[in-house]
């Protein structure tokens, strides 16, 4: 699975490349994810905008990497297609990631966070 | 009701091959204009149910079929999907319930079923001689005969 990413001061933005994140490819994103967050990224933006399609073993590997985090941190989502999005509200994981529609947006928000 | 028109598709029980499955489902889905959230919906609860074939009832285990039949009729579309392997308990709605301001009881996993109940209209499974039959049920409401 291609990810790629780059810091902007202490935020980590994760872009996947692939347009799918599922059951073939949630082991691998959530082990880089947890790579990333061992190495002490608590800050991290998840832009989904090469994404078109996330079934539910690939929403498990973004929770799973938002649970790792915890309270030490945040892991936002941005750019996400209409489509997908019916997916996070439908398990109502729109009420638990905070979602922007850019990724300005979400790095300012984070870092406006303490 | 006699199906008028059915697509079969079949492909060896590999976790990587359900994207096959779910292109050609969303291909069906464009082909009658069907809108684009309800196109991935419909790949979704397919993609789902051809996900627990491998997972459950083959255990991931290569080199078996899971066959998927594609039924369009005029006010309805239909997926079956056939396994040899082991059979699913009933499946029982499981209660789908979180705290969203409690990160420790977010679902990392266990949401499919819940999916295709919430996403389709009709959802059965039945064991027939050895082989498990899911079938999902989409109505296409205030649709044209298609084709």
């Amino acid at each position: 699975m291609q990810l790629k990413h780059n810091n902007v001061e202490d935020v980590l933005i994760v872009r996947p490349m692939e347009k799918r994140i599922d059951a073939s490819t949630a082991g691998e994103f959530k082990q880089k994810m947890n790579e990333w967050i061992d190495s002490g990224n608590r800050r991290i933006v998840l832009n989904l905008s090469e994404v078109d399609f996330i079934d539910s073993s690939g929403l498990g590997a973004i929770i799973s990497g938002f649970k790792k985090i915890g309270n030490n941190g945040n892991l936002v989502i941005c750019v996400v297609k209409e489509s997908v999005m019916s997916l996070f509200r439908l398990t109502r994981m729109n009420r638990v990631f905070d979602i922007y529609t850019s990724e300005n947006e979400a790095l300012e928000a984070l870092s406006g966070k303490a | 009701m006699k199906a008028a028109n059915m697509i079969r598709l079949i492909i060896d029980s590999r976790l990587e091959n359900v994207s096959l499955v779910g292109s050609a489902v969303r291909g069906i889905a464009n082909t009658l204009c069907i809108d684009s959230t309800t196109s991935y919906q419909l790949e979704l609860c397919v993609v789902e149910a051809v996900n627990n074939d491998i997972k459950h009832a083959y255990h991931c285990q290569a080199g078996h079929s899971v066959e998927i039949d594609v039924l369009l009729y005029p006010d309805r579309l239909a997926f079956k999907i056939y396994d040899k392997g082991e059979s699913m308990s009933p499946a029982k709605v499981a209660p789908f319930s979180f705290d969203p301001s409690k990160v420790e009881t977010l679902p990392e996993g266990g949401m499919g079923v819940y999916i295709l109940h919430a996403l389709m209209d009709e959802v059965h499974y039945k064991t027939i001689n050895g082989q498990n039959i899911m079938t999902l049920v989409k109505y296409l409401k205030n649709h044209e005969k298609p084709g």
